[in-house]
């Protein structure tokens, strides 16, 4: 079990905290974007496309302007008179706030109507008439690369195809060579579909222009609220908005997993109303609107290849991927990283020969490519190989545990250099996935699977073994529009004693408020319960990139513990003034310093932080704060062992879940409940895409699930009884040794769930099943290889 | 969204008949529920419209209907529709096929659409179009064969409203009920 180096009542890492900030959850005190509500406050509803793709030729907002309480009606030529019709993404395209002519997706932006209440706003929207002149949308990624297709972006000069960029990484003649030689190669063409996070809360703001101080404060759903305020500096410097006048503050939120980084065209249409009238304005979307316009996630097409020996070595992999990215390229990625940390798909196996090329392009679908729960496309990347790695076993006839036994980087093989670039710095590989069949019963499992076979019943066993690549990152390779993507702590101790510490990150329901306050109770040895944690207001924290791709723990968690061991330093140069003795005579244990060898000759921390201010020794600074900027040297390389058992209906293939074993090693745990909830949350949404949730388009562009109705998400009715359980491989180069957990389930268990499905019927010839896997593409498929015929 | 519809039935009535009333878009279109024409451009084109209700959603569109082709020999029609919804959430066309044959004095009526529905009905209404179609063709076959053997409504109009007693069971409640005029 966990060792715990503190009292449970200092309550440092390790310890079952209950949350903060759940006492205020639980009663319905939380405080959400849409609880602000200020004085003389606008609301503002937004006009969406019905069509894919289409001319605009008129907006007639007469009818909305006759509703009471309708004041006014904002088109895309309003805001081009302030050069407020484009703006940036955060991967250097370019995006309409709202329209001047065209649309590209359905659910676009075309006006945004103001009242002064939320329902003449949405009456308002009811009644402004829109003319449009239809054309045909380009809806499938492989075709929008055809010489035929319209170019979609004829907004950019010199534009003559629907090509975004490519990008590639790795040794192409190595591996071709290692391909061509190789005993086996397999291949297998694979969609990771357009998913969306679907977050409780959906996204909106209220912006607040003071005309008379020149100053904006912009309450909104954001997971990065300094990056935001450097991106409205930026967007709108030239209308003399500029940094100090900015104050972006996020309250709490309710779920961002990624869809909360990007900046919407409502964000900035609320700004650009606020500046314009000198009122607050409130925009805040529907369920619908939030699903069907709000940044989408994965849309990978790949073609994964992977040669090997026929014993069953693994020796190279190649994959070939199409990005579908909408009508531009809004992704949430490091600026370096087109493709995000794609690149970790490798996966954890010992080989030297990898490479993988991608192609973007633009569709008429809504712009995205958000991170969902995943740090940068390492979902995409896992069920890549994870998928590929089965295909490749019953190639060569081999058990996929054995085959994943036999192929591990061997633990005392780290730091271990992959082919792809990464140094992936810590693993045990080969005792994660013996927990996990110690714990599932697998030899027992495949006896049964046998004898279920014969009785004709579909039973199937699936692995994943991933590895994540999270903590972006260290400033030599990550940035966003520039800014290095370190993360920052401040820690204030006040005279008594307790503490309050503010970070560059922006809890979404991670539980920061308990996690932080434990690694510097950890560190510091005051009582958790008394370190108030606060993230997410621009004036008063540090700068720091935000909270996703599981950076916080990597990042402002090191953060945290760095700047907790600046006080103790200046706590031990205080207490060695107070005892009157040597620096070097004081020994620390949690909660104070002691002299060697003379226990009872002792300082406890909070009788040093108040001689701190008042009694500090002379020629010290008097206080007890500390601030730092942690700088990751390395990523940190989370990985786990999952197993799942499947049981399905050979009539109605109606899927079940019999067991899931969940084995993460996350590094050292700050808090071991909430590591569990995250395990169970992320699990959950990583069944969601294995067998229920995609974005649907047809061909004239219509999105046919636009609503929870028809795109499902999994509640606790579907899913099954997750097991959980750990092993350690403390991260080398950071300093609790913590590696980040929120995304790991997320992105280990689709494959481990079609991986059972596919095994459950492998045996009638099925090799491959495209996520998510319903009934009825398992009915399709079964017909397919004539198992109804013999029935 | 794409939604092709089959629908084949027999009329007890000879195919002369038959034909004059379903070649006559003004006579034919107060058989179809919810439907009417509101405006006759000439002999081939019309302006009409067509309000419905899909689960949660309300459709009303406005377009033009033209008759494409209009084969008395053979019988045989060809008609092509194109309406927008009224309140500019998207828009619907149609092409009809349709032909009679005659059977022992009976006429077999065959005929086909195809529809394409674009916008707010399509991302709403996509699992339900089949089946609330299916009932309103089931309707309209009702009303034709009524209107046929003479069994004109009292009030000297066709009743092409959706019949919210035929729909009960399915997922839609109709809320049509009176609320459409025939030709007039």
């Amino acid at each position: 079990m966990i060792q715990c180096k503190t009292s449970k009542e200092i309550g440092g890492m390790g310890h079952s905290k209950k949350r903060k900030e759940d006492a205020r959850f639980i009663q319905g005190k939380g405080n959400y974007v849409d609880d602000v509500k200020l004085p003389g406050m606008l609301h503002m509803d937004i006009v969406r496309s019905p069509y894919a793709y289409a001319k605009i030729k008129n907006i007639d907002a007469s009818k909305a302007l006759e509703i009471p309480g309708v004041i006014a009606v904002v088109t895309g030529k309003d805001l081009e008179q302030y050069n407020l019709h484009w703006m940036p993404t955060l991967m250097s395209d370019t995006q309409m706030v709202l329209p001047t002519d065209t649309v590209m997706y359905q659910a676009q932006e075309v006006c945004a109507v103001i009242a002064t209440d939320r329902y003449a706003a949405r009456d308002g929207k009811e009644a402004v008439r829109v003319d449009y002149e239809p054309m045909k949308p380009v809806m499938d990624p492989f075709k929008a690369l055809d010489e035929e297709a319209p170019v979609l972006r004829s907004d950019k000069e010199g534009k003559e195809d629907n090509h975004i960029w490519h990008w590639e990484v790795g040794d192409k003649e190595k591996t071709d060579d290692v391909f061509e030689n190789a005993d086996i190669t397999v291949s297998q063409q694979m969609h990771i579909p357009r998913i969306h996070v679907a977050s409780i809360e959906t996204c909106g703001c209220v912006a607040a222009y003071n005309k008379v101080e020149n100053h904006l404060t912009m309450y909104m759903t954001t997971q990065a609220p300094h990056a935001i305020r450097t991106v409205i500096a930026l967007v709108a410097g030239h209308v003399g908005l500029t940094e100090e006048k900015i104050r972006v503050i996020s309250p709490d939120i309710g779920g961002g997993f990624g869809g909360k980084v990007p900046v919407y065209p409502g964000y900035v249409i609320a700004i650009a109303v606020s500046f314009l009238t000198g009122a607050p304005v409130k925009w805040v979307e529907d369920r619908s609107e939030n699903l069907q316009a709000d940044s989408f996630a994965r849309d990978y097409h790949i073609t994964a290849e992977m040669a090997g020996t026929k014993d069953g070595k693994i020796q190279a992999t190649r994959f070939k991927v199409l990005a579908d990215h909408g009508y531009t390229d809004a992704s949430a990625n490091p600026s370096k990283f087109p493709t995000g940390l794609f690149s970790i798909g490798t996966g954890s196996y010992d080989y030297g020969a990898a490479y993988m090329e991608a192609d973007a392009v633009y569709t008429n679908k809504p712009p995205g490519g958000v991170a969902y729960r995943c740090s940068f496309r390492v979902t995409e990347a896992v069920h890549a190989i994870e998928r590929l790695t089965d295909v490749f076993a019953r190639e060569v006839g081999k058990d996929p545990a054995q085959l994943r036994m036999d192929n591990f980087i061997k633990k005392e093989q780290f730091p271990w250099p992959s082919p792809t670039g990464w140094l992936y710095d810590s693993g045990d590989y080969h005792a994660g996935l013996q927990k996990a069949m110690d714990a599932v019963g697998y030899d027992e499992l495949r006896e049964e699977q046998l004898r279920l076979r014969a009785e004709g019943k579909f039973m199937g066993i699936g692995i994943s073994t991933f590895t994540e690549v999270v903590g972006a990152g260290p400033s030599k390779d990550f940035d966003i529009l520039g800014v290095k993507m370190f993360d920052s702590a401040e820690i204030r101790v006040h005279p008594t004693g307790k503490a309050i510490a503010r970070f560059g990150t922006k809890s979404q329901g991670q539980g920061h408020e308990t996690t932080y306050a434990q690694i510097v109770a950890e560190e510091l040895g005051i009582p958790m319960e008394h370190i108030q944690i606060e993230e997410g207001d621009t004036d008063t924290a540090p700068y720091g990139l935000g909270t996703y791709a599981s950076r916080s723990t990597p990042t402002a968690g090191a953060a945290a513990a760095m700047a907790a061991r600046k006080l103790r330093d200046k706590a031990k140069k205080i207490a060695a003034y107070l005892l009157e003795v040597s620096e070097q005579d004081l020994e620390w244990e949690p909660g104070k310093f002691f002299v060697k060898g003379a226990p009872e000759k002792s300082k406890t921390i909070q009788e040093i932080v108040f001689a701190s201010y008042t009694n500090h020794p002379p020629g010290m600074e008097a206080g007890f704060e500390a601030t730092h900027y942690y700088d990751p040297p390395n990523l940190t390389f989370p990985s786990g062992a999952y197993i799942c058992v499947v049981d399905i209906d050979p009539e109605t293939c109606a899927i079940k879940i019999r067991r899931f074993v969940a084995i993460d090693d996350c590094g050292n745990i700050i808090n071991p409940m909430i590591v569990q909830g995250q395990v169970h949350g992320g699990l959950t949404q990583g069944l969601a895409p294995a067998m229920f949730e995609e974005l649907i388009y047809d061909e004239a562009g219509n999105i046919l699930n636009g609503t929870f109705m028809d795109y499902l998400v999994p509640t606790a009715v579907e899913s099954p009884n997750w097991e959980t359980g750990h092993t350690v491989t403390p991260a080398p180069h950071h300093p609790i040794g913590a590696k980040g957990v929120g995304e790991s389930p997320t992105v280990g268990a689709p494959p481990a769930i079609v991986n059972a499905i596919v095994d459950a019927v492998s045996h009638l010839g099925i090799k491959h099943l495209e996520i998510p896997v319903t009934p009825y593409k398992l009915y399709k498929e079964l017909k397919a290889v004539g198992y109804f015929d013999e029935e | 969204m794409n939604t092709k519809i089959n629908k084949q039935f027999d009329i007890e009535q000879p195919i002369a008949t038959v034909w004059a009333s379903l070649a006559n878009p003004e006579e034919i279109v107060t058989c179809v529920p919810g439907a009417a024409i509101t405006e006759k451009v000439d002999d081939r084109n019309y302006k009409g419209e067509v309000v419905t209700k899909f689960g949660p959603i309300k459709a009303a569109y406005a377009g033009d209907i033209e008759i494409v082709e209009l084969d008395e020999s053979n019988y045989k029609m060809t008609l092509k529709g194109r309406g927008l919804d009224s309140k500019g959430k998207g828009s619907a066309d149609m092409i009809m096929n349709g032909v009679l044959t005659e059977q022992d004095g009976k006429t077999h009526v065959d005929f086909t659409m195809d529809i394409t529905i674009i916008g707010m009905l399509a991302q709403f209404g996509s699992r339900l179009i089949n089946d609330v179609s299916d009932q309103l063709l089931n309707q309209f076959v009702d009303n034709f064969r009524n209107k046929l053997a003479g069994n004109e409504p009292t009030e000297g109009e066709a009743d092409n409203s959706l019949n919210a007693g035929k729909l009960a069971g399915t997922v839609v409640k109709s809320m049509l009920g009176g609320m459409f005029k025939g030709g007039k």
